[in-house]
């Protein structure tokens, strides 16, 4: 592959990596997996990039193609990974108001998202980036009804989780 | 507020308090593919030694073992295997450790060293195996020189006729051609199964070089 495809490709990439960050911190419970995950992203995406051909953003193909490898990809490698418990320690990103009560329900939260399935954690993703309904069932291949049902369902799971 | 809202809520608030890679480190990543052509390094490193053992374990046969009793080199050959075996798994052993370097490093600068580093492992155990080739054709030769019979009767015979000189000629020119063409088809093996490999990793070294400006 050329140099200015890998030119433009880094520079994209580097510029919207948060994206990727995200996936890692609701895929991964730590520093060494978030790490390993956000370069299988990385190389995934590169290998997608020919494909990309500028009709969507670059973010949108993004999210799909690192959803993608972190639900499909990621899970053969790390299987027993995917149950170990969250330790808190992607927490570390600070709080400036402090309220306790509120930070021990996210801190429960994270690991209640963390004990959802692959696809669950995908939903979940989009949910918290703001993505509309018609964009998540696009992403994930599947229909809005069911993206809707799944979220739901997704909701009870945590008040159960959180509130049991 | 319900429990997902209230995450986003948080979610929102660590937006700015991700790592952030830099354009190098995500170069390094896509150029991690040295990690592949290294571990076939190391696995075409462990094939070979598997297919050598096999070879000289199908050919060593009593008529073989013989020959080299006769030839007085028997013990010598089989401290050249010993001394042999332990050479080539140092060799492995280094392969795999540079294929371990490579796997776990994630700025250019030390992919490039480990580049390098496995590059010239690589040559070294080339060169270390054609020497080593080479010296057991020369032992072999001294042996057969000295030790077999219908070789020195050969000697003998042409050393009491007249064209003595040219004789000697002849045979230390067979011998040398004999000794280029074994040489030269190791030589090939090797520059075919690794050197495509060294040529792969030379390229991404390059690719990497221009990165590191």
């Amino acid at each position: 592959m050329n140099s200015s495809l890998e030119q433009s490709f880094v520079s994209q990439l580097q510029e919207h990596q948060n994206i990727i960050h995200k996936i890692c911190r609701l895929y991964t419970s730590d520093e060494d997996a978030h790490k390993d995950l956000f370069q299988e992203i990385t190389i995934q995406l590169w290998k997608a990039f020919p494909q990309f051909r500028g009709e969507a953003k670059f973010t949108t193909w993004a999210y799909r193609v690192a959803l993608n490898t972190a639900i499909t990809l990621y899970r053969k490698k790390t299987k027993s990974v995917s149950t170990i418990e969250f330790d808190g320690k992607i927490h570390k990103f600070s709080h400036d108001e402090y309220n306790y009560e509120e930070e021990e329900q996210i801190k429960l939260l994270y690991k209640a998202v963390h004990q959802l399935n692959d696809i669950e954690k995908a939903l979940v993703f989009m949910y918290l980036e703001d993505k509309d309904y018609t964009e998540i069932a696009e992403t994930l291949g599947i229909s809005e009804v069911n993206a809707r049902v799944k979220m739901n369902r997704i909701k009870g799971k945590l008040k159960k989780i959180v509130n049991p | 507020m319900d429990e997902l809202d209230l995450l986003k809520k948080d979610w929102k608030k660590n937006e700015s308090q991700y790592p952030k890679v830099s354009e190098q480190e995500i170069y390094a990543m896509l150029h991690k593919k040295s990690s592949s052509v290294v571990k076939w390094i190391f696995i075409i490193s462990v094939l070979e030694i598997m297919l050598w053992t096999a070879i000289s374990t199908l050919t060593a046969d009593e008529s073989y073992l013989k020959t080299l009793e006769h030839y007085h080199i028997s013990s010598l050959m089989n401290i050249f295997t010993a001394v042999n075996y332990g050479v080539i798994a140092v060799f492995i052993f280094l392969f795999y450790k540079n294929f371990r370097n490579i796997n776990t490093t994630d700025n250019v600068k030390s992919l490039m060293k480990n580049i390098l580093r496995t590059r010239k492992t690589v040559q070294y155990y080339i060169w270390y195996n054609l020497g080593m080739i080479g010296l057991t054709f020369i032992t072999i030769m001294i042996a057969t020189f000295k030790y077999d019979n219908r070789i020195n009767e050969i000697v003998a015979r042409s050393s009491s006729t007249d064209g003595n000189t040219l004789f000697w000629i002849v045979l230390i020119g067979f011998t040398f051609i004999f000794f280029v063409v074994i040489f030269g088809l190791f030589w090939l093996f090797y520059r075919l199964i690794y050197g495509f490999l060294l040529r792969r990793l030379h390229k991404n070294y390059e690719e990497l070089k221009k990165i590191d400006l």
